[in-house]
This record gives structure tokens, sequence and C-alpha cells, in this order.
């Protein structure tokens, strides 16, 4: 246990120095590997170096189509969704005024609680973190998830009247 | 020859009840009884209007104003008397507990005979002053009576054609062309009290001066008042609505003065109009004008029958409805109040939160009351809130009427759904979008392959 945590630890501090946010999205990810995908992501800093940011971010999203699960890319796919319906309220609350204010306080918080409970459950369900929770299995993170949603949701819709 | 029987009884009723609304027992407190004959056309006239008269002299053993706390007379009429006090039975103190208990008293005075110590302490509780000495008469070089005073200038011709406010009911005032002649008056000046309403003040060039001491000239330090600031007749209405008049000249009450004929400097010969001033002034002093009654007070939601309800919610609209009459010699009619100066409704929690006009409405000549009312919407704040009409005019007995309701705040049922509000629908459809996105999110997580849980086990 602590000699894995020592090894996450150890890239995540490397990256860091960068002063970038794609290590950061990376460091994760690095321990479900073999300590082999350290030097993967770190070679393409010294190329990027020479071959610009596009080059950064176009390793970055190939490294996350390839090393991330299917489940996980539709957890991220859903968290976009939401940020962006969480944004459109917002702004709409900033552009029309906060009348009736029941009404946004339910519609956005709904919008945020949703997204943190599915950031919950990326966290539960990413085999990165299993360690953390070794008694919850994928299925019951998601029988969790889907009961606070329905809780989230009966008491949004009561309350926005 | 019954119904016309019957008719004549009902005439005689009516003559007998046209009377003051507080009582009909009157006292006279005049030097002697036999003076009586020199006002006997007042006196018949107050006889006729249903009063029941005492005459008594402050002398007199047996007079008493209360008889186991209860009042032996409803009005005082106080003519002058050469007394120096008037005894131990109308002190001042007495004489205030009789307008305490809603007695009503006209106090003349005359130069002739100066005024009782009793009848100037009583009358500066009320705020009313005398001069010193306690006499003074009122000259004025330029409105005197040519016939009667042509030398002494100290019968005044007056007329008094408008209240000494524009807005005041103008009860007391005469036409253009009418006179009062007021002989041998007694000046008296008014403190600053709010209940103190002066019905005749002098002209601009009368002055009062006391004709025993100041008999060359006036000294203007020792002047008492001069000009506008001499009131010869004076009102009191006292918070109970018990009414005191101050004339200063007891002699234009009498007979002789009632009947006959000045002139002022310059102009023809007029009768004077004293009589009808005299009874004016009994009559509203005796509480036989200006009295007025809330007959009705309603107010209601507005679109319900349900009268006086004791709650209200916060913004409700209420209909709020008074009505008044108005006593008149000998019966209620309706009262019509001025309508630059209308009955106000105050919506009060400690302070008004609205003070609205309430408007007449219409009626038909056989009403005997007048409806004013007004529409509102209560505000927002809930609490204990009074419905107030506080109407205190002068020359007009006070309303002050309140009605307690308690406001209660919305009920959580009764705001408006937010699906009625077309501003909420932004966020109504970003739940919508929320659950929706959701109930997707489960079915593609549901068929969707698991992550490979043996790359774990391996490690």
């Amino acid at each position: 246990m602590a000699g894995k945590k020592n090894a996450r630890s150890e890239p995540a501090a490397a990256p860091a120095t960068t002063a970038t946010s794609t290590p950061s999205a990376k460091a994760p990810l690095t321990p479900t590997k073999n300590p082999i995908p350290i030097p993967t992501p770190a070679q393409p800093k010294a190329v990027a170096a020479q071959g610009g940011w596009a080059q950064v971010f176009q390793n970055l999203y190939d490294y996350y189509l390839s090393e991330t699960p299917q489940r996980t890319k539709l957890l991220d796919v859903f968290l976009l969704f939401l940020v962006l319906v969480g944004a459109l309220q917002f702004l709409y609350c900033i552009l029309a005024g906060n009348y009736p204010f029941n009404a946004f306080l339910s519609g956005f918080c709904g919008t945020v609680g949703q997204f943190v409970l599915t950031i919950s459950l990326r966290i539960q369900t990413t085999e990165a973190n299993k360690a953390d929770f070794p008694k919850v299995s994928p299925e019951r993170a998601f029988a969790d998830y889907v009961v606070c949603s329905l809780i989230l949701h009966f008491f949004c819709v009561n309350f926005i009247n | 020859m019954r119904s016309l029987l019957s008719l004549a009884v009902l005439a005689a009723a009516s003559v007998v009840s046209a009377v003051s609304v507080t009582g009909n027992r009157l006292l006279v407190v005049l030097d002697d009884v036999a003076e009586k004959e020199s006002y006997s056309k007042l006196f018949g006239s107050l006889a006729d209007r249903g009063f029941d008269i005492t005459y008594d002299t402050p002398r007199s053993e047996d007079l008493q104003l209360f008889h186991l706390g209860e009042r032996t007379y409803d009005h005082i009429v106080f003519l002058p008397t050469k007394v120096k006090a008037l005894g131990p039975k109308l002190t001042p103190q007495i004489l205030l507990d009789f307008v305490n208990a809603a007695g009503n008293i006209m106090v003349a005075l005359s130069a002739t005979t100066p005024a009782s110590t009793s009848t100037v302490a009583f009358l500066a509780e009320l705020g009313i002053s005398l001069p010193q000495e306690r006499t003074g008469l009122v000259v004025d070089h330029f409105n005197y009576d040519t016939v009667s005073a042509s030398e002494k200038h100290d019968t005044l011709v007056l007329h008094n054609s408008k209240p000494v406010r524009y807005d005041m009911w103008d009860v007391f005032s005469l036409r253009d062309d009418e006179f009062l002649a007021l002989p041998h008056t007694v000046g008296h000046t008014l403190g600053a009290g709010e209940l103190l309403t002066p019905i005749l003040r002098a002209p601009s060039t009368a002055y009062s001066y006391n004709p025993k001491e100041q008999t060359e000239a006036v000294d203007p330090d020792d002047l008492f008042a001069a000009g506008q600031q001499l009131a010869l007749a004076s009102a009191f209405q006292a918070r109970n609505s018990a009414r005191v008049t101050v004339l200063g000249s007891a002699e234009m009450l009498q007979d002789k003065w009632f009947d006959t004929k000045v002139a002022v400097e310059g102009g023809s010969k007029v009768s004077t109009k004293n009589a009808e001033f005299a009874k004016t002034l009994t009559g509203w002093t005796f509480q036989e004008l200006g009295v007025l009654r809330v007959e009705e007070i309603e107010h209601r939601l507005k679109d319900s029958n349900e009268t006086n309800p004791e709650i209200y919610r916060i913004k409700n609209e209420v209909h709020y409805q008074i009505s008044l009459s108005e006593y008149r010699w000998d019966a209620w009619v309706p009262f019509n109040a001025n309508p630059n100066d209308p009955p106000q409704l105050e919506v009060s929690m400690l302070s008004p939160f609205h003070r609205l006009n309430l408007a007449p409405e219409e009626h038909s000549a056989t009403d005997r009351t007048r409806t004013y009312s007004t529409d509102l919407i209560l505000p927002d704040q809930h609490g204990i809130f009074n419905l107030r009409v506080n109407y205190k005019r002068p020359f007009y007995t006070y309303v002050d009427e309140k009605c307690t309701v308690s406001v209660r705040h919305m009920a959580h049922d009764e705001w408006p759904r937010s699906f009625v509000i077309s501003g909420a629908w932004p966020w109504i459809s970003g739940i919508g979008a929320t659950v929706s996105g959701f109930v997707m999110f489960c079915a593609i997580w549901v068929y969707s392959k698991p992550a490979a849980p043996l790359v774990k086990k391996t490690q």
C-alpha cells in the first residue's frame, strides 16, 4: 500500500514542475499501469518543447482514448453535458435575473448536484482508486449513485414548485 | 278627525324630541333669578327646543352638579355674576369634572361685571386667558355702533362672513350684509391647544383695555391683546367631545340686542343677527349641531360576502366602508364631509402603512347616513393591523374608530407555481435536461461493457 502511494506521488511531482494542466489529468492514470507508461507521457513533453502544444494535446487525447475504459468515457461525456447545462442556466440567471429564485436554485443546484454525484461515481469506479474503496464494487457504486440521484431529483422537482 | 289628532300628537312629539343628543337638563347660573327676564327670548328658544331649564344662583345651598357620581345636569350656562368666586359648589375642579363627564358649558362674560375667579381659573385650565383684573373692554374705533355707542365705541358691529380657516365648517358664518352687535365685550386670548377654535375674532383695529385703570391711554406694555389675537367667542371641544364655549359679550344675548338696529359709520341701519347667532352658538354648545355618529363599519374581502372577517392575507384586496350621520337640531342627516378634506382610513401597525381618502358613495335622499368607502390592497407585511378612521375636525365631534384584523402571510400553496412564471421555464428545462440526461446515462451505463477486471486482478 505504502509502496504504491510512493510510486504514485513520484511521477505526480515530476510533471507538476512543467506547470501544465495535462500532467495532473494523467497522474491518476499512471499508477494503474506498469511503471512503463510513465516515460510515455514524459516523452511527448520533451517533444512538445520542440513540436508545440498541439502535439501535447494530440498525445493526451490519443492516450485518453486508448487507455480509458468505455464506462469512464461515458461518465466524462455526461459530466461535460452537465457542465454545459449548468453554465447555460447560470448565464440565463445573470442575463435575465433570478426571479423566481427558488426555480433558479432548484435548477442550477440540481445540475451541480448531479455533477457532484457523477464525479463520486467516477471516483468509485475508477480502477486506480480501487484500493481506497475495497468494499465498494462498481455495481454497488452505481446503485448508490442511482438512489442518491433519484433523491436529488425528487427534492429539486419539489423545490421548483 | 282621529288622523288629525294623531298628526298633532306626532308633531308635538317631534317638537319635544328636538333636543340635544346628550340630554336636555340645562342649568343657568346667574346673579339673580329675576335677571332671566332680560334673556327671555334666548331661554324661550331653548325651552322650545326641548331643554328643561333650571335657574339658580351661585349662592344657592342646594345647587349640585353631581349626585351619587352622576351628572345632575347635562349643560350649564354661566351668565355674568357679581360674586368674586362661584363658591364651593362650582369650583374650577368641579367644572372640569363636569366636562370630563361629557357635560357642556357655555360661559358668557361681560365687561360691566368682572369674571369670577372660578371662571378665570376654569378657563385657564382649557388654555383660554382673560385680561388682568378679570375685566377688560374691547373697543374698536372703526367698527362700532353709531346708534348706541357713538362716544365710547364699545359696541362692536361685526360681520362674521368667513370661518377662521378656509377648510372649517362655516356653521357660525353670516352673509356679508348681516351683522352682529357685541356690546361691552371682554376679549380673551387662546393658547396653542389644538382643541381650541376661535368662533369670532376681533377686527384688526380693535384692542382691549381696562376702563377703570387705563382711563387716559394704554401703555403698550400693559396692553392685553389687540387685533385678531383677541377672540370674542371661542370653542373648546374636549377629547370626549364635551363642549365649552366662551362668549365675550353676555349682553348680546339679551332681548334688546336681538332686535335693535345698528349702523356702522357711514352705513345704514340694519337689524342684528344676534338671535340667529345665539341659537347657533347654544345649539352647537349643547350638542344639537355637528354631532357625528358612526352608523356602521364594514370591511370585507373583495368579491366576498363575509363581512368583517378577523383575518386577511397580505396583499389581499379589501373593501372598507363607514357610514356617518350628523345630528342637526332634531334629526340625524347624512354627513357630508368637505370634499377637499374627506375622512381617511389608516391601515396601521404602530404607524400607518396606508392613509387613504374615503370617497362618498351615492346615496338617496331618504338615507339618514352617508357611506364613505375605499378599496385597498393590504400591505405586504403580516401582523395585527388596525383599520382606523381618525376624523377630528373643528366643530364636529370626534370620530376615532378602530377595527383590529390579523393579516397572515402567504400559505405555502398560495404562491404562483413556477410553470406559471415564464421566467422559470429555462430552469425547469434545466432540471428536465439533467434528469433525462441521467436516465440516458444510466441506460447506456447498464448496457456498456464493465471495465476489464482481469487486468486489475493480474496486478
